[in-house]
């Protein structure tokens, strides 16, 4: 498999940013100084030509900005309802990673969103932790896809 | 306000609905969000679910029909992703009621509500607009 897996991930982060929080100014960096406290954990099985895992980690505080920009609302605690729509953002973004898999010809879907990944101590084909940087804060995507056996 | 000019799509009669689904869907969530308690807004809760979902169907109906009407090559995809959700919502609906119409069901409804909706018309339904400009009936209220 020789297309760019990763890509893609950053592709589709910055077009939901755009799209739906006004954010354009969206830039790429090392996981190494994110700070792993305070986040919401949002894991998306990936099956079919890649199985595998997405998680996305979104600070508490940018998680309740990207509510409070789409909602209109002032939200000041992380509850079902903010979990539920960054979950929701999560699925968004795989699913236009999906599409743009689709157009290289690699075939996959999506699982339904869950609170953090099941624990699993396969060695993985492809592998990067990397971050979204944006205005109202960062993401984290740590990506574990594997090619499907044949 | 949940509705933002932005989401327009040029598309007169799709413009309307969205409107009025933005609407419904914010008194929803407003509801859901107010600071009375859940045992106090309860009835409230229910009465703006019930008409949220009668509008998601009859909106989802309508410009499933309105896509049919002018050839819109992606209708039979675009259906999927209105059945998907109808299809959310009714299990969420039933969940809540089962679950003794626990908050934490409505909250989740809510929040995918708010994130999807804002995608399904900011990106999705753009497609359409962009067919209907393209093909000049953009403006074909029947």
């Amino acid at each position: 498999m020789s297309t760019d897996i990763f890509s893609p991930f950053l592709d589709a982060t910055r077009s939901v940013f755009s799209l739906m929080f006004d954010i354009s100014n969206i830039g790429e960096r090392p996981a190494d100084s994110f700070d792993f406290n305070d986040t919401i954990s949002i894991c998306i099985g990936v099956t079919g030509d890649l199985e595998g895992n997405i998680l996305y980690k979104f600070h508490n505080d940018t998680s309740l900005k990207m509510v409070n920009i789409m909602s209109g609302m002032e939200i000041d605690t992380v509850d079902d309802f903010v979990t539920s729509a960054i979950s929701e953002i999560a699925n968004i973004i795989s699913g236009n990673v999906l599409t743009m898999f689709a157009a290289d010809d690699i075939k996959c879907d999506i699982l339904p969103p869950v609170l953090e990944c099941p624990e699993d101590n396969r060695v993985y084909a492809f592998t990067n932790v990397f971050c979204v940087s944006t205005s109202i804060g960062e993401v984290c995507i740590d990506i574990k896809l594997n090619p499907k056996k044949k | 306000m949940l509705w933002k000019d932005k989401y327009e799509l040029g598309v007169p009669l799709i413009d309307k609905q969205h409107k009025e689904l933005f609407r419904r869907v914010e008194d929803f969530i407003k509801t859901i969000r107010s600071s009375a308690s859940w045992q106090d807004k309860l009835q409230r809760v229910n009465e703006t679910l019930e008409f949220m979902k009668v509008y998601v169907v009859e909106h989802f109906h309508d410009e499933e029909e309105y896509q049919k009407r002018i050839g819109y090559p992606g209708y039979a995809e675009h259906k999927k992703i209105h059945a998907d959700m109808v299809s959310y919502v009714c299990q969420a609906s039933k969940d809540y009621e089962r679950g003794n119409y626990n908050e934490m069901y409505m909250q989740q409804l809510a929040g995918k509500l708010l994130s999807w909706l804002i995608n399904h018309v900011a990106s999705e339904d753009q497609r359409i607009a962009k067919y209907a400009i393209e093909k000049g009936v953009a403006n074909d209220e029947h």
